[in-house]
């Protein structure tokens, strides 16, 4: 009796775990990524993001103060400060002057320095050194702490990415690039395919089941294949590298799976309105704009979610059809991956530029994602 | 309405680049962030000097995307080209213009070493003549080893001298209860390459100069007794457990960016790293390069007769798009002021005998290239000049293998399958 509509199956305790061992599973690498937003490069690349919050003992190198704050008392050369800056409050447990041997002392104990002289350190990173000569050298002598270090976490990253003064007005820039790129990028293939799809869909002429097939067939060509042959025709017809060109090229790209998901949903339409329209006299543009566009809103807010993430997210189109040797015309893409540096690897500043980068898709998806789930079916089920 | 004056701006900017000013040239080069801003100076001069104006654009995947500019002839007049293989592909394709006729000889009298930048830089054109295709300019130099001097203090360890040296000197840290080496090949889709340089390097102090350029050009095959004896070399540095920080596991795993970290934690994980004179970078934020970290010369064997070679790499200018002002640019980087002014910045080594040394931003940089200005022997980079498939491809998978523990012989054997497999 299981089947019965309406009766909950008896095992929607095994769906409800493996949504959410999904859910878990999906949001793992985001929440690493956020964290690690919040870290510097070196936290980074010591530790894993999920040993962040955690208060954990760490071997540090301080120096002390630099030989030149010296002072003269009762006829010895004395040196004496604070490791650590004020505002951070540490215990240190054992410490070293050498790196041979970090763990030498406790806090409390004096050790001797092997170019002369002595050094005691205190629990709370006071130190006192004295010598009966004078200290000589460039800088402060090393000392190796190992103390418990609270958890640490900072808004550096994303005051570079987005306020730094030699990057902020190139970030202002790219961001209005890419809207330019993106809201003409989404449009433009909407408009055509929402014609296209109506006619696949509900004008009678020869050859339609064909340009179908022909269109679903197009979705699984590459458009890696199609970058060459396509920026040679730009160059030759005299379009060259610009907006203009980054325009068609993501029209192209998009439209082949717009029209096929526009006609399967304004197929599945019901047939007696637009007949009943049709026996009123009315013309196929007026079915077109008073019948079909707004039924079809969730399939076209759908596509154009689609088509907004894939234009704002993508990189290469942009550097193929966009970028040209004038720099003018950057994208956020393109700049986020200039901060990453030459040879790449500032994984602080990607982990940060990728939360950056996220919040314009989020806006649109949170707007529009009622319509998402509806317009994902469509043509799956009657 | 001010955002939508600025997007007028933006495409009225857009419109007006793409029609090319009168007096301008577009440099297209493998450099981003702090590197593009010292580029940019340069070509500021370049600016100041002549009138013209200028327009840089850097790309992390320039290999890639020079080539879809050139194939579509949408190039940028200057293309800075990090390998000097990539360039004599497009010369034979036909995308570069010659330079003008007797930078050739400039580079000759005044590049230390100078008929090897001019051999570097002379490729056969689409019609099969040679020509001087590419101009070089910034030089890295590759045989350093990097260290602390503070650790070597605490250990009273000094630095070695010759090959033999260093050999005993790696037992007498293993002795002693340490790590002698982080060495790390990760790299994203380029995982291998560093140990391409010490395969590299190692071939210069086990064979002749000579025997190195029939290995590069392929004359004397890759799975040749030599060439696999010197990877065996690299071998017993990276394949030996006690050598190396993390075990010989961690080797091909560990990122070549995050490795030279280790000289510098506490307890140091290791106490020296070979890698280019660029990694500083790569260090720890606030190690000053000259004070926490110094590099000395990866020593050569003083039982053999090889002098001291040293390994190299650079980037050389070429002329994708031809224009009067690409040419004068090229002019311009002959001036000693376009060395001196990146000199007096960052990361920049010049084999201009000309250029005034002291204008060097720290002395670690002068003494770098007293080492390039020094060499008995200068050898470019071996996997840069190989065809891409095997300097690009698979010398760098393979040593990965072999890092992982496949024997050398079979190694070399896979990329000699791999360098017929391209002819």
């Amino acid at each position: 009796m299981d089947n019965i509509v309406g009766k909950k199956s008896s095992l929607s305790w095994a769906v409800n775990i493996s949504v959410a061992v999904l859910v878990i599973l999906w949001l793992i690498p985001t929440i690493g990524l956020l964290v690690s937003s919040f870290r510097t490069a070196d936290q980074i690349s010591t530790s894993g993001w999920w040993k962040a919050f955690n208060s954990n003992e760490q071997n540090i190198i301080v120096r002390t103060a630099n030989p030149q704050t010296q002072k003269i008392i009762d006829g010895k050369y004395v040196i004496e400060g604070m490791l650590f800056s004020s505002e951070k409050e540490m215990t240190i447990r054992v410490w070293g002057v050498s790196s041979r041997a970090i763990d030498g002392y406790i806090p409390g104990e004096t050790a001797k320095l092997t170019k002369g002289g002595e050094i005691t350190l205190r629990g709370d990173g006071h130190y006192r050194m004295i010598n009966e000569n004078p200290f000589t050298g460039s800088r402060g002598m090393r000392v190796f702490v190992t103390a418990p270090m609270a958890p640490e976490f900072t808004l550096d990253n994303y005051r570079k990415v987005l306020f730094d003064p030699k990057n902020v007005e190139g970030m202002g820039k790219a961001f209005l690039s890419t809207l330019t790129v993106t809201i003409p990028a989404t449009i433009i293939p909407i408009l055509i395919a929402a014609f296209a799809a109506y006619a696949l869909a509900w004008m009678q002429f020869p050859g339609r089941a064909l340009l179908v097939a022909f269109v679903v067939g197009l979705l699984v060509v590459p458009l890696q294949m199609a970058l060459i042959p396509l920026l040679k025709l730009h160059m030759h017809i005299g379009i060259g590298k610009g907006f203009l060109g980054v325009w068609l090229a993501h029209t192209g790209f998009g439209l082949p799976l717009a029209i096929y998901l526009l006609r399967n949903y304004m197929i599945g339409l019901p047939k007696d309105i637009i007949e009943n329209a049709r026996i009123d006299g009315a013309s196929d543009f007026k079915i077109f704009m008073k019948l079909i566009l707004p039924l079809s809103f969730p399939a076209l807010a759908a596509f154009s979610i689609f088509q907004f993430l894939w234009t704002w997210n993508d990189l290469l189109v942009a550097k193929v059809f966009l970028l040209d040797s004038s720099g003018q015309t950057e994208v956020m893409t393109a700049k986020l991956v200039e901060l990453l540096g030459t040879k790449g690897g500032n994984w602080e500043i990607l982990a940060t530029s990728a939360f950056v980068s996220i919040v314009v898709p989020l806006i649109v998806f949170f707007t529009l994602q009622k319509y998402l789930v509806r317009g994902l079916l469509t043509g799956s089920i009657k | 309405m001010k955002k939508i004056n600025s997007l007028v701006c933006v495409t009225a900017a857009f419109f007006a680049a793409s029609t090319a000013l009168a007096g301008n040239v577009s440099v297209f080069g493998p450099w981003l962030g702090g590197d593009q801003e010292n580029v940019e100076a340069v070509l500021d001069g370049y600016a100041n000097a002549t009138g013209n104006t200028y327009s840089y654009v850097g790309s992390d995947s320039f290999e890639q995307q020079v080539r879809i500019d050139a194939e579509a002839g949408s190039s940028a007049n200057v293309s800075v080209f990090p390998q000097p293989g990539l360039a004599a592909d497009f010369a034979k394709l036909g995308f570069l213009t010659p330079l003008a006729s007797g930078t050739g000889d400039w580079v000759r009298d005044n590049y230390a070493a100078g008929q090897s930048w001019v051999d570097l830089g002379t490729y056969a054109g689409p019609d099969g003549k040679d020509n001087l295709y590419g101009f070089f300019y910034k030089i890295d130099v590759k045989s350093l080893v990097w260290y602390s001097p503070e650790n070597f203090e605490d250990a009273g360890y000094a630095v070695p001298s010759t090959m033999e040296e260093l050999k005993a000197f790696n037992d007498q840290i293993v002795a002693d209860g340490s790590t002698p080496w982080c060495i790390g090949l990760g790299s994203g889709g380029a995982t291998g390459w560093p140990a391409t340089d010490w395969v590299e390097d190692l071939m210069l102090r086990t064979q002749s100069p000579a025997v190195y350029d029939q290995w590069v050009s392929n004359e004397i095959k890759f799975n040749d007794p030599r060439v696999v004896a010197a990877i065996e070399q690299f071998g017993a540095f990276a394949r030996n457990e006690a050598y190396v920080s993390g075990g010989s596991g961690a080797v091909s795993t560990t990122d070549f960016r995050d490795s030279p970290k280790g000289l510098f934690s506490s307890p140091p994980q290791c106490y020296m790293h070979r890698q280019a004179s660029f990694i500083p970078v790569f260090f720890p934020e606030g190690i000053s390069v000259g004070e926490d970290a110094d590099f000395f010369y990866f020593p050569a064997y003083a039982s053999s007769n090889l002098g001291k070679p040293v390994l190299g790499a650079g980037t050389l200018f070429s002329i994708t798009n031809d224009s009067p002002e690409a040419h004068s640019l090229i002019e311009y980087l002959q001036t000693t002021e376009a060395h001196e002014i990146w000199m007096a910045r960052k990361g920049f080594l010049t084999p201009h005998k000309g250029v005034d040394t002291s204008v060097f931003s720290d002395p670690t940089l002068k003494k770098m290239n007293d080492i390039l200005l020094g060499a008995t022997t200068f050898r470019f980079d071996g996997s840069d000049l190989m065809p891409g498939g095997v300097g690009a491809g698979s010398f760098w998978t393979g040593m990965v293998d072999y890092a992982d523990g496949a024997s050398a012989q079979s190694v070399a054997d896979a990329i000699q399958a791999s360098w017929d497999a391209l002819k």
